[in-house]
């Protein structure tokens, strides 16, 4: 069994625990937190997305879309630590040597060049340590930790083989 | 020749001084090293032994800096809160949370190593260090691991007698991990039912919050086994208008205000199964601009009722923004008393639990401050302590 398959293991038992007292819209959240780039991925609660577009646009206000090394980059809007793209990566290849994480959780982000709302994977780089270059901190639409499929502080490495931090990318996985 | 063997000898007893090689070969060398100018020599030589401290005043203050461009390099620093001169450091591992004893003699570093630095086997664990010596004093392993995350005061707790340290653990499955301090001993972990962080509600018991807005309250017997799950009703808006993590927490009375984005102050009653008073608003009229933000961004100060809160100007979703000021309220009347304009915007604020408190405040480019309450004037201010500093511990609180 891979650490992978006993992510998805652990998950299905947690979402299976929780959907004892959630609305489905919730699990539908958390599945598509945890296992986006899958099969759930369809799945993902395009009800409440749309609902924070409205939040996202005080961020779009004053991005651009031509520099992802700077933290007014349309796609940073709820990216919190260091830019991959400052450290050997792109928004969505990790820097060499590092392992580009399976999981994340998903912000909602408007393109400020065609006006629309887009789903970006928060998925973190790992096996370095920090990389150190370009900290920015998005907040659009961010929730405390304890709603974890929105929270921006947690290390996203699930599933990866190593828990270790190095680096933020932003994967655009569609349209919300 | 003779000259150069007598300078090897004596920078061999400068190096080692202390070991028994460097004393043997002290007594081997001239009372006067060839290359010393009689005029440079002392009747007596210095002492070189190390500090200890005394036992730890409620006026310290307890920094722990997690370093984020070298996570694998955290510290905890510790000041004197009238000065903010250094009392000494210890140093932790990946993302620590630290825990302080009730009774001054021990704090704690939930935290997490890889053998080789950044790589190899992963070991998460609880060490125990020494108040007054700042020595090594003895780990629990935490076999199940426990929650990486930019550090956050309530990932970790003890329960309200100060026998069972709790660690919270989503590796991803939620539960927290129960580690007797007393016996140095883990002995298991309590299913959270998909809620976070710890906050103490009595010796054997702990409640979290869960996604919905609802707390989970765990009891737990002598060996950690979970002895009785119950849920509350949903006391706050999780979707529209959550409750930052950084509730400001008061052990001894059992006190708890949790603020929410939008400005909201629920407090709380942590003794069993929790109970929510009615909420208030920090915001009065002409107050609309600004809202709570920050990081550890609530502090409560029990003898005098108050409570204190970072607070900026700004809009929706700037709920990490570090404050400009901090108002102050008396929780009795629900009135704000003071605003504190702050040298220096700060996410983080602790307050001390004496008489005549200190108010701290960390920004984000390493100063901290401190704040006499009674006169509001500000009594010292340190920059440079360490890179990242991220959150504040007082004995007492």
């Amino acid at each position: 069994m891979t650490i992978l398959d006993a992510f998805d293991r652990m998950m299905e038992h947690t979402a299976r625990r929780i959907a004892q007292r959630s609305s489905r819209r919730g699990i539908l959240a958390r599945l598509g937190t945890v296992l986006v780039g899958g099969a759930v991925l369809p799945l993902l609660p395009v009800d409440k997305t749309r609902a924070k577009l409205a939040h996202a646009s005080e961020f779009a206000k004053t991005a651009q879309t031509t520099d992802p090394t700077k933290c007014n980059y349309w796609r940073h809007c709820a990216s919190d630590g260091y830019l991959c793209s400052c450290c050997g990566g792109t928004v969505n290849v990790c820097p060499p040597g590092t392992y580009a994480s399976p999981t994340s959780w998903i912000g909602t982000c408007i393109n400020p060049d065609d006006g629309q709302a887009y789903l970006i994977a928060y998925q973190d780089c790992c096996g370095k340590d920090s990389c150190g270059l370009c900290f920015c901190l998005g907040t659009e639409g961010e929730m405390p930790s304890y709603r974890p499929e929105l929270n921006n502080d947690i290390v996203w490495c699930f599933g990866a083989p190593s828990m270790v931090y190095h680096c933020s990318s932003q994967v655009l996985i569609g349209r919300a | 020749m003779r000259a150069a063997g007598n300078r090897i000898v004596a920078t061999v007893a400068g190096l080692w001084l202390g070991s028994t090689a460097a004393i043997a070969a002290a007594q081997q060398a001239p009372a006067i090293p060839a290359q010393m100018p009689p005029a440079a020599a002392q009747p007596t030589q210095e002492d070189h032994p190390t500090a200890v401290l005394p036992e730890p005043s409620p006026r310290w203050i307890y920094v722990l800096e997690p370093v984020f461009p070298y996570l694998v390099a955290s510290k905890v620093w510790i000041l004197d809160g009238d000065d903010l001169s250094i009392k000494g450091m210890v140093n932790g591992g990946y993302l620590p949370n630290a825990v302080l004893s009730h009774d001054k003699s021990r704090f704690w570093l939930a935290e997490t190593y890889w053998s080789r630095g950044s790589r190899g086997v992963r070991t998460d664990v609880v060490s125990a260090w020494d108040t007054k010596t700042l020595a090594f004093a003895g780990e629990v392993v935490l076999p199940m691991g426990r929650f990486l995350v930019v550090p956050k005061k309530h990932n970790a707790t003890l329960t309200s007698d100060g026998r069972y340290l709790l660690s919270f653990n989503m590796d991803p499955a939620f539960s927290l991990s129960v580690v007797d301090v007393k016996e140095m001993r883990y002995l298991g972990e309590l299913d959270t039912q998909g809620c976070s962080l710890a906050f103490p509600t009595g010796n054997n018991s702990v409640a979290s919050i869960c996604p919905d807005g609802r707390f989970v309250h765990l009891t737990f017997d002598a060996n950690g086994r979970l002895l009785r799950t119950e849920l509350s009703d949903p006391w706050f808006d999780s979707q529209n208008d959550p409750v930052f993590e950084h509730a400001a927490v008061h052990r001894p009375s059992k006190r708890a205000f949790f603020v929410s984005y939008e400005g909201w102050v629920y407090p709380v009653t942590l003794d069993g199964m929790p109970k929510v008073g009615e909420r208030w608003k920090l915001q009065g009229p002409g107050d609309e601009e600004w809202r709570p933000g920050g990081w550890q961004l609530a502090a409560f100060h029990a003898a005098s009722n108050r409570l204190f809160v970072t607070m900026h100007k700004g809009g929706k979703w700037t709920h990490k923004q570090a404050g400009d000021e901090v108002w102050v309220y008396d929780v009795a009347t629900k009135k704000r008393i003071h605003r504190l304009p702050l040298d220096h915007h700060s996410a983080t604020i602790a307050v001390s639990q004496d008489e005549k408190p200190l108010l701290f405040a960390l920004t984000e480019t390493a100063v901290l401050m401190s704040y006499d309450t009674t006169t509001w004037q500000k009594k010292a201010e340190r920059s440079g302590l360490g890179i990242t500093p991220w959150l504040l511990y007082t004995f007492g609180e």
